[in-house]
């Protein structure tokens, strides 16, 4: 019987490495679409709007004429609609010693939690 | 009888192997996603694009320390006006093409009286089958009106929501 021929290893150890390499580009290529799904619904549930229009209409809410209705409003339909337990706090200017308005915001969805003191220029 | 023929056969055959197991180890593990992998990106575009017309829509003109155009809708409880504005800013498209969104608005407030937090329609460019697949986008406003339940006007919070979909 006529003894295996041994040329071209080399030639069939590089057809292997390519193979393999095929083989793990198709596992990343096959991730490709979970990472584009996760990051979106990771954007989604970060609450980057709601923070901001909070934020918005608490400052407005400093500049006109608002009571206690106001607030309960707020709170109570963030809540409500949001699942996020919001709060604040007005510090009024107090001139000529502090021009400036300060508020605390306070909002916390259980996922999110969101703390900031915005002051006025 | 031990001989050294055949070694890159066994090499081959131990590597052809290792390729199946893994393969049917992926498989088999791997998670299945059923729905197209791009909804979620496109769920996240929308909403972004209709916060952001909300937001320009409770802007005030020339940045003025008026009452935004969203504001005076709500008081007036103008719902053409917020759907020719709404409907100008999500669909317009650079090019000849407009895009083709389609929303739903309500206003939510709170009732004095009782506490409880309520809605009623605002606007719509389309009547809602339950078939879309919609996103909800929100907008705070301050509104000077005398809600449900109220018996003086002053200036209210109030959550505009918007189910917005893609006509």
């Amino acid at each position: 019987m006529a003894r295996m021929n041994e040329d071209a290893q080399w030639i069939v150890l590089m057809g292997f490495i390519v193979s393999f390499s095929f083989f793990f580009l198709a596992m990343i290529l096959n991730q490709a679409t979970v990472v584009g799904q996760t990051t979106a619904e990771s954007v989604l549930d970060f609450p980057k709007n709601d923070v901001r229009d909070v934020k918005a209409v608490i400052i407005q809410s400093s500049s006109v004429p608002t009571d206690a209705d106001f607030r309960t409003d707020l709170q109570s339909i963030a809540l409500s609609r949001k699942n996020a337990v919001v709060n604040y706090s007005v510090t009024l200017p107090n001139p000529p010693a502090d021009i400036h308005t300060y508020i605390n915001i306070h909002y916390n969805n259980g996922v999110t939690l969101y703390d900031e003191m915005w002051a006025s220029l | 009888m031990v001989d050294c023929d055949g070694q890159l056969y066994t090499i081959e055959g131990v590597s052809a192997g290792l390729i199946m197991l893994l393969t049917a180890y992926i498989v088999l593990g791997g998670t299945s996603i059923y729905t197209p992998g791009d909804t979620h990106i496109s769920d996240m575009q929308l909403e972004q694009l209709g916060s952001d017309a909300l937001r320009m829509m409770n802007t005030p003109v020339n940045g003025t320390m008026t009452e935004s155009p969203l504001q005076s809708m709500i008081e007036t409880n103008n719902g053409a006006g917020f759907t020719t504005t709404f409907l100008n800013y999500c669909n317009n498209m650079t090019g000849s093409h407009a895009e083709n969104l389609q929303f739903s608005a309500s206003v939510t407030y709170r009732n004095i009286n009782d506490g409880q937090i309520e809605s009623y329609p605002l606007a719509a460019s389309r009547n809602l089958t339950g078939g879309e697949h919609a996103v909800k986008v929100t907008e705070w406003v301050i509104a000077d009106k005398k809600f449900t339940g109220s018996n003086v006007q002053k200036n209210r919070a109030a959550l505009v929501e918007v189910l917005l979909w893609r006509g």
